[in-house]
């Protein structure tokens, strides 16, 4: 790949620049998730939500209990269980937290943008296998929960882990498998590709396999562990399932690690099934043209994309505080022997349908 | 101009194999199995990034996507219900057998370096296709994927086969003291 | 320029961030252990039994069957971007492929290996 210096330096300064505006980004994602996990509910049930905490007299409407809560959960004493193994009790939060961000960029964020002459597209990694990275780093998410309970010395927090992995481990099946159909239908596995397939409104994903969006929503529900899925990590069971043992900012670290990945899945799913940065019967990329400034038609694709990821974090909330909570053998069952057998008759569904149309 | 791709890729190659050899020591050194296990995911890990230095990015992936992904829960989960004591591990006493396996895979890791050393191909791949020819021809996984299906049919089908008698042993074994079928 | 630069850059970030709290937490906050705050939580009620209990067997099961299934998902993977070249011989190939495997899935669901975990 000869690239000259110039070329070089301007990928590589580009990339630092994305990927540090998405760091920064995502580390904003579980404050405001943290307030709107307390007033929506709120709402929800005809109540306010916390909404005192202000700044300088200024009640802001309740903005700055993320700030507030933060600051208490930062300075609140660790307390190391006996005899739990040291090395790995400090180590798990960690393997909490960086899939999610390394998960974070290989999703395009926006179409690409030409700086200095050179095209620069809007996820921090391009990839050929962009959708298999996502899955094997997704995979690597299952040891934070895992070491986190087995290093815990509670055999509470440990049969947590170990349902918490299982469940995991078990929806990245169904996860994996609704997407095959999107691949045969743009065929392509780079995430890129695949948003500039969608221009029009009806060549979105979720028009074109719904069945996948179907599958991918619920398995994106059960692998971050979120109602109705999170049995593992709720209240009243299991005690706090795997984090029992884990207070002050380790318990902070698994809360970031869950949040940022429910919205790097959200991303995914807007990416896949609605468009991503595309606006329907709009055609981003001429912007440029239209505007005459540089620049404007990213900007509009980012925000179309973040609401859309806004729209399923919404989502999120909305069923956790709808939707009662699954038993444990009725969540394996629904990964098991639903959710599978639906994943690949809509893969050979899919195929069918295509070839007939396709090869006939 | 130096070259920075065939420098950057050797350098790379070295400092990850590098990496590999030392923490593969240390999967075998360890004495809690929970560790080993975090090391060897590691290790799988930066076989990959090996794997993408090559680019070959498919098996990168799917290196981390099953074997650290998968296999290693697997070997955790199996760890965890163990749940060997801390007394009831060995160390590093020594038996005869792994005394001999240890000498046997250094004087292999030497003969392999030395054949390695000779420049001799290993007749592995025909390297009719360079980076930019199988950029040109569809991508990675598109290639693996033709090649797959076309040329290398039967050990595909082979493949699920073998899949199959796996799901079938596993059940067995776990479930043999339980009764059969479920009608 | 090499892909995989971001991604390690990623990967660096993600680790000293998780560190950075992981560490945060044993320097900042007060430090008084006392015999009740190390006991392992079980509700106010001291400990019952040890952590060292045999788990059952339904996890490795689970495992096993989620690696053999992540693998004949990865195969479908390369069929999926494949699939435009290959015509019905590939989703021929394909339904072979898939056969085989419903069979097994088939044989675990009625052997029960899948109940109530």
């Amino acid at each position: 790949m000869g690239l000259t210096a110039d070329e070089f330096t301007i990928q590589f300064i580009s990339t630092v620049v994305k990927f540090s505006i998405l760091a920064v980004m995502l580390l904003q994602v579980p404050p405001v998730m943290l307030l709107v996990e307390r007033r929506i509910p709120a709402f929800m049930q005809r109540r306010k939500g916390p909404n005192r905490v202000g700044l300088f007299k200024f009640r802001l409407y309740g903005v700055m209990q993320a700030l507030a809560d933060t600051i208490k959960l930062i300075f609140k004493e660790e307390v190391v269980p006996e005899g739990a193994q040291k090395v790995f009790y400090h180590l798990a939060p960690v393997f909490s937290v960086f899939p999610a961000f390394l998960i974070a960029m290989a999703i395009p964020y926006g179409p690409d943008i030409q700086v200095l002459g050179q095209t620069i597209p809007l996820s921090v990694v391009r990839l050929d296998v962009g959708f298999l990275f996502i899955f094997a780093i997704s995979s690597l998410a299952v040891y934070g929960v895992t070491i986190a309970g087995w290093a815990s010395n509670n055999k509470y927090a440990l049969l947590g882990s170990l349902r918490a992995s299982a469940q995991m481990i078990s929806y990245e099946i169904p996860l994996g498998m609704s997407l095959i159909p999107i691949v045969l239908i743009y065929g392509s596995l780079d995430l890129n590709k695949i948003v500039e397939a969608q221009t029009t409104f009806l060549k979105w994903g979720i028009f074109l396999s719904p069945i996948s969006f179907l599958l991918f929503l619920i398995a994106m529900f059960a692998e971050t562990n979120r109602t109705p899925f999170d049995l593992s990590e709720a209240e009243g069971e299991l005690v706090a399932g795997f984090h029992t043992e884990y207070n002050s900012t380790k318990f902070a670290a698994f809360f970031l690690g869950e949040y940022v990945s429910m919205f790097v899945l959200s991303c995914l799913a807007s990416t896949v099934f609605f468009g991503g940065w595309q606006v329907p019967f709009f055609d981003v990329r001429a912007l440029d043209q239209l505007v005459g400034l540089p620049g404007v038609g990213a900007l509009v694709g980012f925000g179309s994309l973040l609401m859309k990821a806004a729209f399923f974090m919404w989502l999120y909330v909305w069923v956790r505080w709808t939707i009662p909570r699954f038993r444990y053998d009725q969540l394996m069952n629904l990964g098991w022997k639903y959710m599978i057998p639906l994943g690949l008759i809509n893969v050979v569904a899919t195929a069918l349908v295509l070839a007939a149309v396709w090869f006939k | 101009m130096p070259d920075f791709s065939s420098l950057m890729s050797h350098g790379v190659f070295h400092l990850l194999a590098g990496l590999i050899t030392l923490v593969s020591v240390l999967v075998v050194v360890s004495k809690h199995p929970v560790k080993s296990a975090v090391f060897l995911v590691v290790d799988l890990f930066l076989l990959a990034a090996v794997y993408a230095s090559l680019e070959s990015h498919f098996v990168a992936a799917i290196q981390v996507l099953v074997y650290a992904g998968a296999v290693v829960v697997l070997f955790l989960f199996v760890i965890m219900l163990l749940n060997l004591q801390p007394d009831q591990l060995r160390g590093m006493r020594f038996n005869p057998v792994e005394a001999v396996t240890l000498i046997v895979s250094v004087i292999g890791m030497l003969i392999m370096l030395g054949v390695s050393m000779s420049g001799k191909p290993t007749g592995l791949g025909d390297g009719s296709m360079d980076v930019n020819a199988i950029e040109a021809a569809g991508g990675n996984t598109y290639m693996i994927a033709m090649k797959l299906l076309t040329d290398y049919i039967w050990p595909f089908e082979l493949a699920s086969i073998l899949i199959l008698l796996a799901i079938v042993a596993a059940v067995v074994i776990a479930k043999k003291d339980k009764k059969p079928v479920v009608s | 320029m090499n892909p995989y630069i971001p991604v390690l850059m990623a990967l660096l970030f993600g680790i000293i961030l998780g560190g950075a709290l992981s560490a945060l937490a044993a320097l900042l906050g007060p430090k008084k252990p006392s015999p009740e705050k190390s006991d392992p939580f079980e509700c106010g009620v001291p400990m019952v039994t040890s952590a060292n209990e045999k788990m059952s067997v339904k996890f490795y099961l689970t495992a096993i069957l989620f690696i053999l299934f992540d693998i004949e998902t990865i195969f479908l993977y390369l069929w999926a971007k494949a699939f435009p070249n290959l015509g019905w011989f590939g989703v021929l190939e394909v339904m072979v492929f898939m056969v085989i495997l419903v069979a097994g899935y088939i044989y675990v669901i009625k052997r029960g290996a899948l109940e109530w975990d």
